[in-house]
């Protein structure tokens, strides 16, 4: 969308929506405000700048669609598309309350400065989640306002609405059309009272497949991503990269770099040195020309890593108490486990990738990002230029997975271009993309538990440690109140009902960048927890399923537990043997609320450990696509088992061993197992979706690795 | 030097080492093939050359002079999406859909070698284009689905 396309001005209703009028060809448009709780809105805003709540936010809507004249309703989203569907779940969300057919919309990406504002980016599984409410009381409250003028225009007290027109109960043939109405000159007015909200049993669009508004593009390789910005006279940029981590660039010179034809320019600048060319190859070719010497720090390896989380673990913030499980495990008998999880890579097949133009009055920039507005903070603090100068549009996402919130790229081709005065992109390669970027960090969490002599945990203590999550985009006062890192817990605190438990997390520096990966600590953490369950389980000479059943709680999301735990096991045959040769192992996990259980059924092929099949029951609430959140649980699955199976990122002398694919391969389609879905509705209100069905798989798969051979593995990779 | 893609000439400069990855995206703007891995390893970056699937990012001009090369923007007849597209919409198979492009032209030239594979051929065929959002079990049964589509439209 053109700038110039934005309402010009809006104007706040008493009830706090925003109206704007004034789109080119005339239309009406609606937006909010508020909505998301305060204190959501503050946090976000602390992230997002770190200098507190600014005064800009509450003025411009954070969500808002236009009715254009042919009757199409445009809809600005605030959230990327990354391919978890999240344009297609808000959309149905703006259709059904509007009262539109699902083809009259369509969505329009906001970039960091508008049409809307989304500090928060998009993370965490929350979109669909947060915007729920405030989508739906948006579209609802302009369906009236147009309601109300199509049945002043009608001539009647009270009209009916019916994909997007306004009509005569008594005459259904007396219709008006939205676009109609919404061109027409006059003075629009919010209703006075809440408009009310389309009751669950009258939904027509909310809980259906639609299908994804971005895939008819994707399919014709016409959608456009960060690494396929393109402009007119855009030159290409590459960066010089340490030999080790953490290593400083102590000088630096063009050495010949000028004279290879078709470099532009060299940047050198404080701990920097990159190369403008007029094609990629020809900047990543003239990197080897330039003189470079560095500071390198001390060398270590991963399991260097590995043990410094081990010394920690000890000292962790408590996360999780009840009674006294100290007192419990004393002179009993306690069974022990520690669990570890590697170093893991993100890579999203769309390597980081960032097209910036810096002109003399504004910077533009086009960025595959999860956060357009912290990625334009960022620029504008590189620059040294005010933050409102600079607009960072998102394109299309070519994987997500909390690796694209913070996108050096975007900076250096921010650098690169201010410097030569023209567009210039940066796209990683894959060695840059494996040896450069923040990393899921490394786990480890040592339990002890005692039994009685029914067979029910009386006790059970874990020390968990990790290295950061989410610290690193956290204020440092934030940090020291929250005590560890609750990313890096993510998963680590347990359902059941027990008690005596303690649970305590660690955050551990290490001298890696490591941050957000898919689900953040859940499928480390689950890992260990539904493992060492499944350890008490067999101890208890009980079966895994049973064991889980009689210790969930009486509470609403016990009750939401056992109903998903009960539909896998039915999917999955749970009670009948798994076939000659292979195993079954079942777990389970709640994150942003949402209830999933698995079970995977194993075994060996060729001496390979092969996972053939996986059932998963999924409970999120209320799924507004459930073939988007299928789709999410079956690609989560695949993602999970990757990591499962074979991923870990090793660390020799300083330096993180895979340059591509060939030293960290990938799950492939000949290693994936049949998967069989099943999205259960326990209310009317949706959580989240995207990461949480995947925290039990890893577990899963362990238990099955255990009961097809008796061995206990405490540590991934499994294959 | 010449190439044809997607039935149309183009003149590009005249440098055999080139990879044509590199050509069709930031040379002629066909943006629709991707990068991955510049290894031969992701399968991203999948054309057809004279029908067979090739990775772009291994093959040099050279390599490709008069041949016919066909792109994810070539694939589709106009308006009418090739069966392979067609059955990766209706399963709603891409979720980024960075891999796609690679997966699509895999299929296309497997299915018009062998418009009837058994799910192993299938497998074989497929088995080194990754795709990180882990569409595989759709892409599989898109496959499948997409040979069926092919039969109803030469019956
Ligand atoms: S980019 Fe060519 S195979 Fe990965
Ligand atoms: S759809 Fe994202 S990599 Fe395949």
């Amino acid at each position: 969308m053109k700038r110039d396309d934005r309402p010009q001005r809006w104007r706040m209703t008493r009830r706090g929506f925003l109206i704007g009028l004034g789109l080119v060809g005339g239309g009406l448009a609606l937006g909010a405000a508020l909505g998301l709780p305060a204190a959501r809105l503050a946090l976000a805003d602390l992230l997002g700048d770190g200098t507190g709540p600014p005064a800009s936010f509450p003025k411009e809507p954070a969500i808002w669609f236009a009715i254009q004249p042919d009757g199409r309703v445009v809809m600005a989203m605030p959230k990327v598309e990354m391919g978890q569907g999240v344009h297609t779940a808000l959309a149905q969300l703006a259709a059904e309350e509007l009262g539109v057919a699902w083809e009259q919309i369509s969505v329009t990406q906001s970039s960091s400065i508008g049409p809307v504002r989304d500090p928060a980016g998009t993370s965490a599984s929350y979109s669909v989640m947060g915007l729920f409410p405030v989508i739906r009381e948006t579209a609802a409250t302009l369906r009236e306002m147009l309601r109300a003028a199509g049945a002043e225009q009608l001539g009647i007290a009270q009209a009916a609405i019916e994909q997007g027109f306004v009509i005569d109960p008594a005459n259904p043939a007396r219709r008006i059309g939205f676009g109609e109405l919404a061109a027409q000159p006059r003075v629009w007015q919010a209703p006075a009272e809440a408009a009310p909200l389309t009751p669950p049993d009258r939904w027509r669009i909310i809980g259906q497949p639609a299908p994804r508004l971005d895939l008819p593009a994707k399919v014709r390789g016409a959608a456009i991503y960060g690494y396929d910005a393109r402009a007119e006279g855009m030159l290409y940029g590459a960066v010089a990269r340490p030999p080790h981590l953490g290593a400083k660039l102590r000088r630096a010179a063009p050495g010949t770099a000028l004279s290879r034809p078709g470099v532009v320019q060299v940047v050198i600048r404080d701990g920097f040195a990159g190369v403008v060319a007029e094609s990629r190859l020809t900047a990543y070719a003239a990197l080897n020309d330039l003189e470079l010497e560095w500071e390198l720090p001390p060398p270590f390896t991963h399991q260097d890593l590995a043990e410094r989380l081990a010394a920690q673990a000890g000292s962790g913030t408590p996360i999780q108490q009840r009674g006294d499980a100290g007192a419990a495990l004393r002179g009993t008998q306690v069974i022990e486990a520690t669990y570890r999880t590697p170093l893991a890579a993100h890579a999203n097949l769309e390597p980081q990738a960032a097209l910036v133009d810096v002109q003399p009055d504004r910077v533009r920039a086009w960025v595959s990002t999860q956060s357009p507005v912290q990625v334009a903070e960022s620029i504008a603090a590189t620059l040294g230029r005010p933050a409102d100068t600079v607009e960072v549009t998102p394109t299309y996402l070519g994987g997500g997975f909390g690796r694209k919130l913070l996108i050096t790229a975007a900076n250096e081709a921010a650098i690169l271009s201010a410097a030569a005065g023209k567009p210039v992109h940066v796209g990683w390669t894959r060695t840059e993309e494996f040896r450069y970027s923040y990393l899921r960090p490394p786990t480890y969490a040592a339990f002890r538990a005692t039994l009685d002599g029914q067979g029910n945990i009386i006790a059970l203590e874990q020390r968990h440690a990790s290295g950061n999550v989410l610290f690193d985009f956290i204020p440092a006062p934030l940090r020291w109140l929250l005590g560890s890192d609750f990313g890096a817990w993510r998963g680590a605190r347990l359902v059941y009902n027990i008690p005596n438990l303690l649970v305590t997390s660690q955050t551990v520096e290490l001298p890696v960048p490591t941050g957000p990966w898919r689900g953040l600590g859940l499928l480390a953490n689950v890992f260990a927890v539904e493992s060492f369950i499944d350890e008490l389980a067999h101890a208890a000479g009980s079966d895994p399923l049973e064991f889980r059943l009689r210790h969930l709680p009486d509470s609403d999301l016990g009750q939401r537990f056992r109903a998903t735990l009960l539909a896998v096991a039915e999917m999955a045959g749970w009670r009948t043997p798994a076939p000659v040769g292979r195993a079954r192992g079942i777990a389970c996990s709640v994150d942003m609320n949402t209830v999933a259980a698995h079970v995977a059924e194993v075994g060996y092929e060729d001496d390979k450990l092969r996972v053939y099949r996986v059932w998963a029951a999924v409970d999120p609430g209320l799924a507004i696509n459930p073939d988007g959140l299928a789709a999410q649980t079956e690609g989560g699955i695949m993602m999970g088992l990757s990591a499962t199976l074979f991923e870990q990122v090793t660390i020799s002398e300083g330096r993180i061993d895979a340059g591509n694919f060939d030293r960290y391969p990938l799950l492939t389609i000949a290693d994936a197992p049949e998967v069989a879905v099943q999205i259960l509705r326990s209310g009317d209100q949706p959580f989240g979706g995207g990461e949480p069905p995947m925290g039990p798989i890893a577990a899963a798969v362990a238990n099955a690795l255990f009961a097809l051979t008796g061995e206990r593995k405490r540590q991934l990779p499994l294959g | 030097m010449e190439l044809t893609i997607n039935g149309q000439q183009y003149t590009v400069a005249d440098e055999p080492a080139r990879p044509l990855l590199y050509v069709l995206r930031d040379e002629l703007g066909l943006t629709g093939t991707k990068f991955g891995c510049g290894a031969g390893i992701c399968g991203a970056c999948t054309v057809h050359v004279n029908g067979v699937a090739t990775r772009s990012c291994q093959t040099m001009l050279a390599a490709v002079a008069g041949a016919q090369i066909t792109t994810i923007e070539g694939l589709a007849d106009g308006e009418r999406l090739h069966p392979v597209q067609q059955a990766f919409l209706e399963l709603q198979t891409p979720q980024c859909g960075w891999c796609m492009s690679g997966q699509m032209m895999t299929a296309a030239a497997l299915l018009a070698e062998n418009p009837n594979p058994t799910r192993e051929e299938m497998i074989a065929a497929m088995r080194y284009n990754y795709c990180r959002c882990g569409a595989y079990a759709r892409i599989a049964r898109a496959v499948m689905r997409a040979a069926e589509l092919m039969k109803e439209g030469a019956a």
